[in-house]
């Protein structure tokens, strides 16, 4: 059976990533009332208790609105990386080079970012994290991505002592000004992409850090896996396993039963998240389609065949539903992303 | 909020003490002679004033000018309380008191002129102060909040401006940004970085012309807009700036902070967008 954890039920320490928002809210004058609004945490944070992401996500959303100022997602990124997840964060902190850490990042996702999984890929030349969301906060999405992304770059700038190269993809319309993208982030950002992605010429992701020790490493490696699991998000969950079971035609029912709980539940615990199961099924196939296409040179017909379509034809009916796009139209930018990314690798790499 | 409550019944206490000294004290005219007219200017002044009064207690902080203003609307309010209720009660003209309380009126309009003089002093200073912060307008929002610099926003509005304006003496957009201020940030926390970034907006103001124009871009990013200089002089100008701040002593609870700046700059010339764009770009560059 799949371990997930609803939104609901109390999962994050509130002395990690809760205490460091409500200690940044209140260095910028905000009240722990204002901040705290509705979380069902009124009486206060205890350090020692759990909170639900739901109630997180509700005091990010009130303190970004309590706040209203332009950077509170990059301040808040700036503070929640390593954290304060002792082997986890230790075993981030300890990785000798960029791949090591985003493995970590990766692995170790529920205790490190459990409002958004982040995955890592690297194909070629390129190295791709891109974010998904774990809980279902679509109204404070862009937000959080902002908040991640932030706290990737500011930590691999920390640990590297250099600024890297990063390109980002947003999904999402291109906010009105970008002063804060610009300086917490990098200049190259693309918006309307059909993923929150983080881009990198992968050269970099070998190159030893200065601090980096082996043995530290490996030592706070083996901390790390020490640690019970935690399990992930419904949605980082359900993300993983449809993206194992794509070509078997993931149907609700079964998906319902692998997730221990019966088609009814799984249908309600997904309305709760604010999605449902063919949303999320076609974010997975469209996620699959963009890769087939970038890095399979794929055609329709293979796309069509690989993820169980009768025909080209179909695939691109539903391509279309699923993006608002024809996968051609979606190609080209693709290859226009792809070669904005491959003139940055620059001549020779 | 309770400051102005209490404020609030304070004036609702005074005016309703007014009444009472008057309906003790006189004889109630009969509904059919009132002046409605006189009763409603007078009444209407005085409610006015109560309104003033409170804006200026719960919108200043408080301070001789402070006192001045409010004192002195509130002796109006008073003074035309009393007129009002001259209409409606019948008191003997030739008691003292009354014509007293009706006197309110013109020492309160004397009072709220002294502190009209002294508020013009205060403004002054404070127009001083702000002068590099802001230019050719004053627009009370775009401003942030840990440097009382102009944000980015305004920058931008300045830089529309700029475009709009034909002459041939130029204009240069230059931005800084601090060396290593994540780092300062992490190993002296965040509350130390918003001291930085204080100390730099200081050293900054203190070394620019009064033409010129600061703001905070975004994070530890500044901007400044110096009209009349080419990019040759601003680049000049930056260094200089960058000498100053380098030359500065930052100290924190874990001992001292080396901070330096680096610079970009490129004539202010397009469309602002674009041109923050190219210079943030040639910033990372560096």
């Amino acid at each position: 059976m799949i371990a997930w954890q609803p939104a609901g039920e109390p999962s994050i320490p509130a002395r990690q990533q809760p205490a460091l928002a409500l200690e940044y809210g209140r260095s910028r004058d905000a009240c722990d009332a204002d901040l705290l609004h509705d979380t069902g945490l009124v009486a206060g944070l205890d350090p020692d208790s759990l909170v639900a992401p739901a109630q997180y996500l509700q005091q990010l959303a009130n303190t970004l609105r309590t706040l209203d100022s332009p950077d509170t997602s990059f301040m808040l990124g700036q503070l929640l990386l390593p954290g304060h997840d002792g082997a986890a964060s230790h075993a981030l902190v300890q990785a000798p080079n960029l791949r090591a850490l985003l493995q970590t990042l990766c692995r170790y996702h529920a205790r490190l970012t459990p409002l958004l999984r982040p995955r890592f890929e690297s194909w070629g030349d390129v190295a791709l994290l891109y974010w998904i969301d774990a809980h279902g906060a679509p109204a404070i999405r862009p937000a959080l991505v902002e908040m991640h992304m932030t706290a990737v770059v500011a930590l691999c700038r920390w640990l590297g002592g250099e600024r890297l190269p990063w390109r980002f993809c947003f999904n999402r319309s291109a906010p009105r000004h970008v002063e804060q993208h610009h300086v917490h982030l990098g200049t190259e950002l693309r918006f309307g992409c059909q993923l929150d992605a983080m881009l990198l010429p992968s050269g970099w992701l070998d190159r030893p850090w200065p601090r980096a020790s082996e043995m530290a490493a490996r030592l706070a490696q083996q901390a790390a896996e020490q640690e019970p699991e935690r399990a992930p998000g419904i949605l980082a969950a359900l993300y993983d396993y449809l993206l194992a079971e794509v070509r078997m035609a993931p149907t609700l029912e079964r998906t319902a039963s692998d997730f221990g709980v019966s088609p009814a539940t799984f249908k309600r615990q997904l309305l709760r998240h604010h999605t449902h199961f063919q949303g999320e099924l076609d974010q997975v196939r469209t996620h699959v389609a963009l890769w087939l296409f970038q890095v399979e040179r794929a055609d329709n017909e293979q796309v069509a065949r690989y993820l169980g379509f009768h025909d080209a034809a179909n695939f691109r009916r539903s391509f279309k539903r699923w993006t608002g796009l024809t996968p051609g139209p979606i190609r080209a930018a693709l290859d226009g992303e792809l070669g904005w990314f491959s003139a940055a690798l620059g001549p020779g790499v | 909020m309770s400051n102005l409550i209490r404020h609030a019944l304070l004036i609702g206490a005074l005016l309703g003490a007014f009444a009472f000294l008057f309906v003790g004290a006189g004889m109630m005219i009969p509904m059919a002679q009132w002046d409605w007219v006189d009763i409603a200017s007078e009444g209407g002044t005085s409610l006015l004033a109560a309104l003033w009064c409170l804006t200026v207690l719960s919108s200043r902080p408080d301070g001789l000018v402070t006192r001045l203003l409010a004192g002195g609307l509130a002796c109006i309010m008073l003074g035309s309380w009393a007129d009002c209720l001259d209409e409606v009660v019948d008191v003997d003209k030739a008691a003292l008191w009354d014509n007293a309380l009706e006197s309110l009126l013109p020492l309160g309009m004397l009072v709220l002129t002294v502190g009209m003089y002294y508020w013009r002093l205060e403004q002054a200073t404070l127009s001083d102060h702000m002068r590099k912060r802001e230019r050719l307008f004053r627009n009370h929002r775009p401003f942030d909040r840990i440097t009382q610099l102009a944000d980015a926003a305004y920058l931008r509005e300045q830089l529309r401006i700029e475009s709009r304006r034909d002459d041939h003496h130029g204009c240069a957009l230059v931005l800084f940004d601090i060396d290593e201020f994540h780092r300062i940030n992490r190993e002296h926390g965040q509350p130390e970085g918003d001291r930085v970034l204080q100390a730099v907006a200081h050293m900054l103001l203190l070394n620019l012309r009064n033409e010129d124009l600061l703001c905070r871009y975004a994070g530890d990013r500044f901007a400044v807009l110096m009209p009349g200089l080419n990019e040759p002089e601003a680049r000049d100008a930056a260094q200089h700036l960058c000498r100053m701040v380098s030359s500065m002593r930052h100290h924190a609870p874990k001992g001292r902070v080396r901070i330096s700046l680096r610079h970009g700059c490129a004539p202010a010339r397009g469309a602002p967008d674009a041109l923050l764009a190219d210079l943030c770009r040639q910033m990372d560059a560096v």
